[in-house]
């Protein structure tokens, strides 16, 4: 092969590389390990700023090579490339390079509280609703219900605010249809009890809910007690805490089935996806959950 | 006794003059200044940036105080984007706790700049 055709060939191959990043950002991360877990392939990153995506602060990331999870340890200096998805829908880690091994914490981190999985049934936790009613996941039985995690001064787009948008479009769809809307339930939960207090977590959901509070039937904005919080966090593998004056979080959503169990976590999902879980679930015969709960007693 | 010009006299009036002149100016550039790296850091985001994973897109802001009225329809006053800005409205959250008095007066100061 010529040097002429051997250059053709690596401005096609460079061509293509380019190719396959159409539809992503990308930015450059700086910044020391603080946590990993292996089980949902996040680490935990207190980064400088990423001009143009994110101020300073910690923020667990998923890393898209599960052998990065388990070679990086808390306490090493990283550089890595952001990737995230044009339409904001997802982002992750690639490239990621150990440039200081020097602060490598000896002793491992203890390994966080196990979640409930598939199968396993919800604790009926007491929780403090928009207004002000108290409420228990065993009040949503004989509903597919689908739970999340926010706090409402999240300031990041695409973290709690586009958790809570696509809920809303959930909603909206569901309301098109009144058997399945009846047979299901939306639960977002806040992590920042101090601050969303039920006038609070009323206020935020309104916005959400066009300002229609007859939308609360089948939304409940709620939040609880902070051992009951962090219960119901463990339960459901929700990281978060204090950092700074923001709160560090992973962002979870559950389907719970009618009958009270887990039925599926998303680490990446869209927004049909989630709704069509949710339809799916409250529309099961109850054979195949007669069945289910059977093999999991 | 040694004689001085009458002029040199009162030579500190001349540089109290200069202080009280430049210092006011030299702060408003500094808080703009602050207000932009504090505009950046925390409205960029959302008010610039459309995402269509988001219910509702925030409005631009360049042109905030050139209208007498806020996008909400509240008089367009620092006191109303102050109240905005600490307590949110609608879905964009609240920066209670997370700016201080100085972060918003130099937000405020950067954003009446934007045109």
């Amino acid at each position: 092969m010529n040097l002429k055709k051997l250059l053709c060939l690596a401005l096609g191959c460079a061509f293509l590389i380019a190719a396959c990043r159409h539809g992503v950002k990308t930015y450059q991360l700086r910044g020391q390990v603080l946590d990993k877990n292996p089980a949902t392939n996040e680490i935990t990153v207190n980064h400088e700023e990423i001009p143009g995506f994110m101020p300073a602060m910690t923020m667990p990331y998923k890393v898209k090579d599960p052998a990065v999870v388990m070679e990086v340890e808390p306490g090493d200096k990283i550089a890595a490339e952001v990737v995230v998805q044009k339409d904001g829908n997802d982002y992750w880690l690639e490239d990621v390079r150990i440039t200081d091994e020097s602060g490598r914490k000896s002793t491992p981190p203890p390994a966080p509280p196990r979640r409930l999985t598939e199968g396993e049934r919800v604790p009926n936790l007491p929780l403090i609703n928009q207004d002000g009613k108290t409420i228990h996941l065993d009040d949503f039985k004989g509903k597919a219900v689908l739970l999340t995690f926010i706090y409402t001064r999240c300031p990041m787009p695409n973290f709690c605010p586009r958790l809570s948008s696509q809920f809303a479009r959930i909603h909206e769809d569901l309301l098109k249809n009144p058997e399945i809307y009846r047979k299901t339930h939306l639960l977002t939960v806040s992590f920042d009890p101090n601050y969303d207090t039920a006038p609070v977590l009323r206020r935020y959901g309104l916005a959400y809910l066009d300002n229609d509070p007859s939308g609360f039937a089948q939304w409940d904005f709620a939040s609880a007690g902070p051992s009951d919080l962090r219960k119901l966090a463990d339960a459901f593998g929700l990281i978060y805490f204090e950092q700074g004056n923001q709160i560090a979080h992973s962002m979870d959503i559950v389907l719970i089935s009618p009958q009270g169990k887990i039925v599926k976590y998303w680490a990446t999902w869209t927004t049909a996806e989630l709704e069509d879980a949710l339809r799916t679930e409250a529309t099961t015969k109850p054979a195949r959950q007669t069945a289910q709960a059977g093999g999991m007693q | 006794m040694t004689r001085v010009h009458p002029c040199l006299r009162w030579w500190w009036l001349l540089v109290v003059a200069s202080v009280l002149a430049i210092g006011p100016t030299c702060s408003d550039r500094q808080a703009r200044q602050r207000g932009e790296e504090l505009f950046q850091q925390n409205c960029v985001v959302c008010h610039e940036a459309p995402n269509p994973e988001l219910k509702k897109q925030l409005p631009k802001l360049e042109d905030l105080f050139q209208s007498k009225t806020l996008p909400s329809g509240a008089p367009a006053t620092d006191e109303q984007v102050r109240n905005t800005i600490i307590h949110g409205i609608g879905t964009m959250p609240a920066f209670e706790g997370r700016l201080s008095d100085e972060d918003v007066k130099n937000l405020l100061a950067y954003l009446h700049q934007l045109k």
